[in-house]
């Protein structure tokens, strides 16, 4: 009996840690270096002016739909940021190289299509912000 | 195919259940009794991971004597994760009873213990697991097609 009491209280000890371990990267933001941009078309959406939220969804991500509206209704208060969302699950080449292991996850690209940052898991409001804010501006803010 | 939104606390209250089921399962051994509480579980499960977790026995008590309680939900949630989620703990309860009824006594404790290990999660952490694994899965079992 003492063996299987044992067994059941390392695996919830073994639990606990990996569920805190977890949350606390949850919406971290971390600076990624990576040559080359994105375009448009290997997006399949038009990029934003100054910036692009690029959300990795699957059907089966709980957290994707109301990180999607989050992201949509920051996007929304700048015609200059745009919000993509893609299916990873369908894009799975685009996973592949971008190494895409869970949903969601965001890339921040700046206006050139450059990755900037790149947030695993839901953010919250201010981690969004945040990576928005971290994106170097280039161009201008005026077209003629 | 049409989506359906569901309460996300019934799934993350339907946990609790299944983790309450696959601790007794793992306190009362690998005998007859064992196995017959993993029985029971994978019978819990079959609704869950063949319709979704609005058809379960868990989800028809949440439903009928704990939500009438609460608050309407935040935010509601599609079914599908969590019965991608059934489905694993589907998967991890046969394996658990097929090995209890060949006698294979280590592997009964493995299977259980991933359902206790998921459930636990679930319940306790708010953090599913099997939607966490899906994209893994996925990019598995899809063969790259360049």
């Amino acid at each position: 009996m003492l063996t299987r009491v044992l067994i059941v209280a390392a695996i919830l000890a073994v639990a606990t840690v990996a569920a805190l371990w977890w949350k606390r990267r949850q919406g971290m933001v971390r600076e990624v270096e990576r040559a080359g941009a994105l375009s448009s078309t290997t997006l399949g959406a038009q990029r934003g002016y100054h910036a692009t939220f690029v959300q990795f969804s699957t059907p089966m991500c709980a957290k994707c739909p109301p990180t999607a509206a989050l992201l949509g209704r920051i996007a929304a208060e700048d015609p200059r940021v745009a919000h993509i969302e893609i299916d990873a699950a369908e894009r799975l080449d685009l996973a592949r190289e971008l190494e895409i292991m869970r949903t969601p996850t965001i890339l921040v690209l700046d206006g050139d299509g450059v990755v900037v940052s790149r947030i695993s898991g839901a953010p919250s409001e201010q981690q969004a912000r945040e990576a928005l804010a971290g994106v170097p501006r280039t161009g201008t803010d005026y077209s003629i | 195919m049409n989506d359906i939104q569901i309460d996300p606390r019934g799934p993350r209250f339907s946990a609790f259940f299944q983790l309450a089921f696959s601790v007794s399962a793992l306190l009362v051994g690998a005998n007859v009794g064992g196995v017959v509480i993993m029985a029971v579980l994978l019978a819990l499960f079959i609704p869950g991971a063949i319709i979704g977790p609005q058809a379960t026995v868990q989800g028809w008590i949440f439903r009928t004597a704990v939500r009438p309680r609460l608050a309407p939900p935040a935010e509601t949630e599609s079914f599908r994760p969590p019965r991608f989620a059934q489905q694993m703990g589907l998967t991890f309860s046969t394996l658990a009873v097929a090995s209890g009824l060949l006698g294979w006594d280590p592997g009964f404790f493995l299977f259980t213990g991933f359902v206790t290990f998921a459930s636990f999660l679930n319940s306790v952490f708010d953090l599913c697991l099997g939607c966490e694994i899906y994209l893994l899965f996925k990019r598995v079992t899809t063969r790259a097609t360049v």
